[in-house]
C-alpha cells in the first residue's frame, strides 16, 4: 500500500505525467464542486430554518465559515507543498505552493469581507480589532508578502526556495489564529462545529455548512489544478513534451 | 582554518562585528535617533494633551521600536553578503545558524538595547506613570530581541534582492505583530496599575521560540541567497 | 569539538529553547488575559478610574429605558451577581435585546453610570430555529436568562 503510494507520488512529480493527469481531473473537481455548492446553497438558503436570534442574517455563515476555514487550509497546504519542495527538491511541489498563494489570499479576503457584512447588523460594527479578525488580516498580509517575495526574485529556483522558507516560518502563525478565540475572550463567538459534546447547531442548519466546506474544497482543487497546469506550462516552456501537448 | 569550538567561534565573530560597527558609530546610532524622532512626531501630529498622550504612550513606544528595529535590519547581513564574508561563514565548520545567532545578538546589543535604555525618557515625555517604567523596559528587553530575530529571517530572505527595503518591511512586520501586541499590552496594563505578567510571559515564550527556531530559518535563507 | 558534536549541542539547545517557550506560554495562559470587565469587577473598582474600558454582561430584562424621540437609551448589565447601569446614545445593534450578551466601551461618570460610546452585541455560538429556542427555554424554565 505504502509502496504503491510512493510510486504514485513519484510518478506525479514528473511534470508531463502530472499535466496529463491534472487535465483529466480538473473537470471532475469543477463539476462536482458546482453540484455540491448548488445543493448546499439551496439547503442553506431555503431549507434551513431562520435562526432564533439572528433571523435570516445568519445565512451568511454558508459563505463566511467555509472561506475562513479554507483561508487556513490553503495556507497549511501551501506550507506543506513548500516543505516537500524544499526537502525533496521536487519542482512540482514548488509549483503547487506558488499556485496556492493567490487562491488562499482570495479566500482570506472573502472571509474578511463576508465577516464585515455580517458584523455590521449583528455586532453593530463593520470591524473590531479583536484577536481573530486581526489574525485573519495578518494572514492576508502573509499571503501578500509571500507573493511579493516570489515576484521580487528573478530566478525561479531561488524564488521557490526562499518563498518556501517564508511559508514555513509563517505557518507558525496559523495555530495562533486558530486558538486565539480560545485564548482570548473576544467578541467573535466560539467555534460551533468542532466543539466537543453536543453540537450547538441543529442538523438542518449544519449539513449545508459541512457540505459547503466540501464544495469549497472541491472548488479549490479545481482552481489549484488549473493554476498548477499554467505554472507547469510556464516553467517547462522549453522542454520537448510541451510541444507535443501544444500540438495535439 | 583551525577548527575552534562553537563558543570561541561565536566570541570571535562578535568581536569582529563590534569592531566593524564601532568604526561607523554614527551609522549604528541611526536606529536610536529614528526611535526618538518617530516618538516625537506623535504629540505634534495629535495634541500635547497629557491624558491623551498617556493613553497613547505604550502604543507609540512599541510602534516606534518596531519601525526602528525594521529600519536597522537592512544593515544586518548586507555588508557581509556584498564583501563575501557571508560565504566564508557558510563554509566554516561551525553551524551557520549558530554564527548567525551570534551576529543577531551583536546587532541587538547595538540597535535594540539602546532603545530599551532610552525608552524611559520617551515614556516620561508621554506622561507614562513612573511605576510603569520598569515593566515597560522589561517588555522591551524581552520583545526587541524577538523583533531582531524575526527580522533576521526577513533580512536573510531578501539579502539577495536588490532594493529589498520595502519588501523586507512587508515580510517582517506581519510576523512581528504578535510581539508588538503583547508588548504594548504589558506596558498598557502596567500604566493602568495592573499586573502585566500575562503578556510578559507570552513575550518570554515568543523570545525563546524565536531564539531556538529563527536562526535555523535565517541560515536556510542565507544559503539560498548565496546560491 | 567535532562538527557532529556541535550539531548535537545545537539540537539540544533548540529543544530546550522550545521547551522553555512552551513553559512560558502555559504560564501565561493561567494569567488574566480578559478583553472586558464584568459588572462585579466594575463594582469592586478593578477598572482604572477615569479611563476608557470595556464592560461585558447580559442585559437585565425590563431594564431598558428609551427616551421618546431621541436615540438615548439606558439599560442594566448583569453577570447574575452585580449590575451596572449603562447609558448610550446611538443606534443599537440588531442582536441587542434583553438577556443578550453585550460589550459596552466607554467610561464611568461620577454617578456610577457607565457612559458607553459604543455598544457591541456578543452573540453565542448557538444557531437554532426559533421553535427550538422556545422549546429549550421551556425545558430549562425561564432561568436560562439572567
Amino acid at each position: 500500500m505504502w509502496k504503491a503510494f510512493v510510486r504514485w507520488f513519484h510518478r506525479m512529480a514528473s511534470p508531463p505525467h502530472f499535466y496529463a493527469a491534472a487535465s483529466r481531473w480538473t473537470p471532475w473537481f469543477f463539476w462536482s464542486a458546482i453540484i455540491v455548492i448548488a445543493i448546499c446553497a439551496y439547503g442553506g438558503l431555503v431549507l434551513a430554518p431562520a435562526d432564533y436570534q439572528q433571523g435570516d442574517g445568519f445565512r451568511i455563515i454558508y459563505a463566511h465559515v467555509p472561506s475562513a476555514w479554507m483561508s487556513l487550509f490553503v495556507y497549511v497546504n501551501m506550507a506543506i507543498a513548500a516543505a516537500i519542495g524544499l526537502i525533496w527538491r521536487i519542482k512540482l511541489a514548488h509549483a503547487v505552493a506558488a499556485s496556492c498563494a493567490p487562491i488562499g489570499a482570495s479566500f482570506t479576503f472573502l472571509a474578511l469581507a463576508t465577516g464585515s457584512i455580517w458584523g455590521k447588523p449583528m455586532w453593530g460594527t463593520w470591524w473590531v480589532w479583536d484577536a481573530r479578525l486581526t489574525s485573519e488580516l495578518i494572514l492576508l498580509f502573509l499571503y501578500i508578502g509571500y507573493m511579493a517575495l516570489r515576484s521580487a526574485m528573478e530566478e525561479p529556483s531561488r524564488a521557490d526556495r526562499a518563498s518556501a522558507v517564508l511559508a514555513i516560518v509563517g505557518v507558525v502563525n496559523v495555530p495562533i489564529i486558530h486558538y486565539s478565540v480560545v485564548w482570548w475572550n473576544t467578541l467573535h463567538q466560539g467555534p460551533t462545529v468542532s466543539k466537543i459534546g453536543e453540537p450547538s447547531i441543529t442538523w438542518a442548519m449544519l449539513w449545508p455548512m459541512l457540505g459547503m466546506m466540501v464544495g469549497f474544497m472541491l472548488f479549490f482543487g479545481a482552481i489549484l489544478l488549473t493554476r498548477v497546469r499554467g505554472e507547469v506550462l510556464a516553467r517547462e516552456r522549453n522542454s520537448k513534451w510541451i510541444k507535443e501537448v501544444a500540438v495535439s | 582554518m583551525e577548527n575552534v569550538g562553537i563558543f570561541t567561534a561565536a566570541a570571535r565573530l562578535v568581536e569582529r562585528d563590534l569592531k566593524v560597527i564601532f568604526r561607523h558609530v554614527s551609522e549604528a546610532l541611526n536606529p536610536l535617533v529614528f526611535f526618538v524622532v518617530v516618538a516625537t512626531l506623535f504629540p505634534l501630529a495629535t495634541s500635547p494633551d497629557a491624558a491623551l498622550l498617556r493613553d497613547m504612550a505604550p502604543g507609540v513606544v512599541w510602534v516606534a521600536a518596531l519601525l526602528s528595529s525594521t529600519l536597522a535590519l537592512d544593515s544586518l547581513f548586507k555588508a557581509d553578503m556584498d564583501d563575501g564574508t557571508m560565504e566564508q561563514l557558510a563554509l566554516s565548520p561551525q553551524p551557520l545558524a549558530w554564527l548567525l545567532l551570534a551576529k543577531i545578538v551583536t546587532h541587538w546589543v547595538v540597535s535594540g538595547l539602546p532603545l530599551v535604555l532610552i525608552a524611559p525618557l520617551v515614556a516620561r515625555g508621554f506622561f507614562l506613570p513612573t511605576e510603569a517604567i520598569l515593566p515597560m523596559m522589561l517588555a522591551l528587553a524581552l520583545g526587541t530581541p524577538t523583533l531582531s530575530l524575526i527580522g533576521a529571517v526577513g533580512a536573510a530572505l531578501t539579502a539577495g534582492v536588490r532594493r529589498g527595503g520595502a519588501l523586507l518591511s512587508l515580510l517582517v512586520l506581519p510576523l512581528s505583530l504578535p510581539t508588538m501586541i503583547f508588548g504594548a499590552r504589558a506596558t498598557d496594563l502596567a500604566g493602568l496599575g495592573e499586573d502585566p505578567s500575562g503578556p510578559l510571559y507570552l513575550l518570554a515564550a515568543l523570545l525563546f521560540l524565536t531564539l531556538s527556531l529563527a536562526p535555523l530559518a535565517a541560515a536556510a535563507a542565507i544559503r539560498i541567497s548565496l546560491d | 569539538m567535532k562538527p557532529r558534536r556541535q550539531r548535537l549541542v545545537l539540537v539540544v539547545m533548540i529543544v530546550v529553547g522550545v521547551g522553555i517557550a512552551t513553559g512560558f506560554a502555559l504560564r501565561a495562559l493561567q494569567e488574566n488575559l480578559l478583553y472586558f470587565y464584568s459588572p462585579t469587577q466594575v463594582a469592586e473598582g478593578e477598572p482604572p478610574e477615569g479611563r476608557k474600558f470595556r464592560v461585558g454582561g447580559l442585559v437585565t430584562p425590563g431594564s431598558v429605558n428609551r427616551t421618546e424621540g431621541a436615540l438615548d437609551v439606558s439599560f442594566d448589565l448583569t453577570d447574575n451577581n452585580t449590575t451596572v447601569t449603562v447609558a448610550y446614545a446611538g443606534i443599537l445593534p440588531d442582536l441587542f435585546r434583553e438577556g443578550q450578551g453585550i460589550i459596552a466601551h466607554g467610561r464611568m461618570n461620577g454617578d456610577g453610570v457607565f457612559v458607553a460610546e459604543e455598544v457591541l452585541a456578543k452573540h453565542d455560538e448557538n444557531y437554532m430555529p426559533p421553535e427550538v429556542a422556545e422549546a429549550l427555554d421551556q425545558v430549562h424554565g425561564k432561568d436560562s436568562g439572567p
